[in-house]
């Protein structure tokens, strides 16, 4: 026999707090009377017989159990045959409890339940992240199916935010899974009569790097200076140490102190030039995945720019700015043309055919561009507002902004507005596979340097926002392909080989090399805050779903006779005893 | 001020009863209750012989005439009364309050002492605890006033033995007379029977009422109980239901029959005031049923 609902069993605990009506009711009431003298005959013999509860008791526990045991729904395990078992490799199933991590203990369980199985039953295995997906053959033995599951290990992805119970209910309706297991770190609410969700691991404190971020406090500086962002998911203050790492080395550490759900920043200055850069507190906490982070800095030594452009006298302008290499071409040159590899391409009055693999500026771009839509007539240059903060607005004094002629720009699919007038955006910023690209509905050249602070300031933000694009980490999960060119290669930081196929997602973090034209490295970060907070997760919702085809039939299920039989025996004992035990009334005490 | 059941309608009528005894008292002054001596009273007693000295006008011509004889006539003296309310102040009393009946049975003394007093006889009202106290020989209605500050100073308290309390009050009774006892008489029957003859040795003409409350009728107990005896203490589990409430009832009845008969046997009048009951009601009419008044 076993319970669709285990949990009301503990309610089975309750049951000796039945005894305390009795006792409550049996305790003598102190009463003072003027005489016993005429009692004590017969309260002798009252006393001899008061050993005992009375038979109602009895009645009273055996109806309370009843009902309390058809609570926990008791059924009769049919002999199952095709079973499901959802492993979460998530990055929370890192986590070490007790000296073993959750997924250590996910194994334990789906070894578990994968034994109790009958020999003739068919597994079908599936891991959760980084999406719920089948592994190994399907219809496995139970055997077959512990083997699989021994050889997986969690990944440094979080879950999709997906309704797991939905997901599962309509993977085991669809699938004709008689019985679905789920062996996770989330607790299960509802019931589901297919779908079982097995929790591992307990409530713990979490410290996590949520932000690393490089920047340099000038375009083209050689300095570097580091931001860096620890979150708190404790219930108590923690302590630690915050190490900034360059090539391997500690080059800077400091203490902190962080409140309990808060968080706390620490910017490190001047920071020598590494290839990459790691953040890592040191702390024992449960998840040590998200102790550390990693970032690439932004280029430095010149900003190669490919410029496209039928008036490319402005543009040369550009060149005054030191570290800036430019090469401008015609659109129809352009068009055709192979050109050595450059950080950004800028199309002045030109649009390509499509977003280049690169990031790249587009000024004033005709209307038949692959950005944005370019609303008709001219608009009124004056900035009626602006993205704050933001890099591209960053030190730009809007009062004195004033470009001689401007074009509304409308928003596309994506992007978003980041100077806005009052006829329209004067430029649009959207970022697409790991490339970022800007549309101004404004000429901010020619640079003129102090003669147009400004616009000067603007432009150098520009560049240098653009520049960063190729140094930015990305989360994992996310697809790889997207920060690398054509022809490059990818080794992960274990030094394996990245196979780059359709959709290839980084599993793992941290500082992936990539060869090609030039060596250089790319930062990939687990970033998932929903993972990293170990103190309560969510619960799987799960709901009984009528009409599935693996639903238990009534002769099965023991709950509803049990409590027709409670009942019944309710509606004898109120025949019996018609006034029950909790609406007996005192007498007023003497 | 007089309690609430006295009235002035009550007290008139009080005024026109007066206690009846069955036996003859020593009184102090000249009343209407017979005494054994001889006096000039109007009620002929006896004859005796003349002798020197005796007033010629008790001599009984008659007999002269027929016999030739000198007899004088006897008359009867006729003396005021003693009377002595006894009133039981035992913590039994106070039961289920000092309302409910311990003042029901001081109302009820003072009531019959009212009579008394209107009677221009005397009175004294005892308290029967652990420090007996008695109020001094009162005469005349006014003097009501004086018994209301005697009973409102008694606080039944205590477990006193009805015979040693009664004793201790009899040490000072000098004149035979009219005795009251009141109490609830829940007390085994030796205990009462013991007091009640202390009494009669006395030659005190008896009266026994026996005061007794609704709660003490019928309980209105339920459930698992530890019944603690108010005088004594002593205590008892008991499960109180129907068959409990009966066997109470019948054994109730039971002793207050054994000591009616007792009464009875003993020439005691005997008579039952549950405290519920109409104070006027009873004196007026269920005391004079039973002979205490005229």
């Amino acid at each position: 026999m076993e319970f669709l609902n285990p949990a009301w069993l503990y309610s089975l605990l309750l049951l000796p707090l039945l005894l305390i009506p009795y006792l409550i009711r049996r305790r003598p009431r102190r009463v003072v009377f003027s005489s016993v003298l005429l009692m004590r005959e017969f309260a002798a013999r009252v006393s001899a017989d008061r050993s005992g509860v009375p038979p109602i008791f009895f009645l009273h526990l055996l109806i309370l159990a009843l009902l309390l045991l058809s609570l926990g729904e008791p059924s009769f395990p049919s002999r199952l045959l095709t079973v499901a078992l959802v492993l979460d490799n998530s990055a929370s199933m890192q986590a070490v409890e007790d000296g073993r991590s959750r997924f250590q203990a996910a194994l334990g369980e789906a070894g578990r339940i994968l034994r109790a199985l009958p020999a003739g039953a068919r597994v079908d295995v599936y891991l959760l992240a980084p999406r719920l997906a089948e592994i190994g053959e399907p219809a496995l033995a139970p055997a077959q199916a512990l083997a699989v599951l021994s050889r997986q290990k969690p990944l440094d992805v979080g879950e999709r935010a997906l309704d797991h119970g939905a997901e599962f209910s309509r993977l085991a309706r669809e699938r004709g899974y008689e019985r679905l297991y789920f062996v996770t770190d989330h607790a299960a609410a509802g019931q589901n009569g297919n779908v079982r969700v097995v929790t591992v691991g307990r409530q713990q404190n979490n410290l996590a790097v949520t932000s690393l971020q490089l920047s340099r406090p000038l375009f083209n500086s050689p300095q570097l200076d580091a931001r860096v962002e620890v979150r708190s998911f404790s219930a108590a203050e923690e302590k630690f140490t915050l190490n900034i790492k360059g090539g391997g080395r500690i080059i800077a550490s400091r203490s902190y102190a962080v409140a309990p759900g808060k968080s706390a920043a620490a910017i490190f200055d001047s920071l020598p030039a590494y290839p990459f850069y790691e953040a890592e507190i040191a702390s024992n906490d449960a998840l040590t995945l998200d102790n550390r982070r990693f970032a690439v800095p932004p280029p430095a030594g010149g900003v190669k720019i490919l410029a496209v452009s039928p008036r490319p006298e402005a543009l040369a302008s550009l060149r005054a700015i030191p570290g800036v290499e430019l090469q401008v071409v015609a659109p129809e040159v352009y068009a055709k043309g192979d050109f050595p590899p450059h950080a950004l391409e800028i199309f002045q009055y030109s649009a390509p055919a499509t977003l280049p693999d690169n990031s790249a500026l587009f000024i004033l771009p005709p209307a038949e561009n692959p950005l944005v839509r370019v609303g008709a007539g001219s608009a009124k240059a004056g900035v009626t507002g602006w993205r704050e903060p933001h890099p591209l607005t960053r030190y730009v004094n809007f009062a004195l902004f004033r470009p001689p002629y401007a074009r509304p720009l409308k928003l596309g699919r994506t992007g978003e507005a980041i100077i806005q007038s009052s006829d329209g955006a004067l430029a649009v910023a959207a970022e697409q596979k790991n490339f970022r690209y800007l549309a101004l509905g404004f000429d901010p050249l020619p640079f003129l340097g102090r003669q147009n602070l400004p616009m000067s300031i603007f432009t150098l933000n520009v560049l240098e926002w653009l520049s960063a694009a190729q140094s930015r980490a990305i989360a994992t999960g996310a697809p790889l392909a997207a920060g690398l060119r054509a022809g490059e290669n990818l080794l992960a930081p274990d030094g394996q080989r990245v196979d780059l196929g359709a959709n290839s997602a980084a599993l793992y973090q941290g500082i992936y090399r990539v060869e090609g034209n030039g060596a250089r490295y790319l930062a990939v970060n687990f970033d998932d805050v929903a993972e990293s907070d170990l103190r309560a997760t969510a619960p799987v919702q799960l709901r009984d779903e009528a009409g599935a085809p693996a639903e238990r039939s009534l002769a099965a299920l023991i709950w509803p006779y049990l409590s027709i039989i409670g009942l019944l025996l309710l509606l004898a004992e109120w025949l019996i005893h018609p006034l029950p035990i909790w609406r007996w009334k005192r007498e007023p005490a003497q | 001020m007089l309690p609430a059941p006295f009235t002035a309608e009550f007290l008139n009528r009080l005024e026109v009863l007066r206690l009846r005894t069955r036996k003859e008292v020593l009184g102090n002054g000249p009343g209407v209750y017979s005494s054994p001596r001889r006096g000039t009273s109007l009620e002929f007693a006896d004859y005796r012989k003349y002798s020197p000295g005796d007033d010629l006008r008790y001599v009984d011509w008659g007999i002269f005439a027929r016999t030739d004889r000198l007899y004088v006539r006897l008359f009867r003296e006729e003396v005021d009364l003693f009377a002595y309310v006894f009133v039981d102040a035992s913590a039994s009393m106070a039961f289920p309050s000092v309302t409910e009946k311990f003042s029901a049975a001081c109302n009820l003394a003072l009531a019959l002492s009212y009579v008394v007093l209107a009677n221009h006889d005397h009175v004294r009202l005892h308290s029967l605890n652990e420090a007996p106290a008695a109020s001094p020989f009162l005469r005349g209605r006014n003097r009501i006033v004086d018994l209301i500050d005697f009973t409102a100073g008694i606080e039944p308290a205590g477990a006193p033995d009805l015979a040693v309390s009664l004793g201790a009050h009899l040490r000072r009774v000098r004149r035979p007379g009219k005795a009251i006892l009141l109490s609830d008489f829940l007390v085994p029957a030796d205990s009462y029977q013991k007091g009640l003859n202390l009494l009669r040795a006395f030659n005190l003409d008896i009266a026994a009422i026996q005061v007794l409350s609704r709660s003490e009728l019928e309980p209105p107990l339920s459930g698992e109980l530890r019944l603690i005896d108010s005088e004594s203490r002593e205590e008892l589990n008991i499960r109180w239901n129907e068959a409990t409430r009966r066997a109470y009832r019948e054994r109730l009845e039971r002793h207050n029959r054994e000591l009616k008969s007792y009464c009875h046997q003993s020439g005691i009048h005997y008579s039952m005031y549950r405290t519920d009951e109409d104070l006027t009601d009873f004196v007026l009419k269920a005391l004079p049923t039973m002979g205490l008044f005229k």
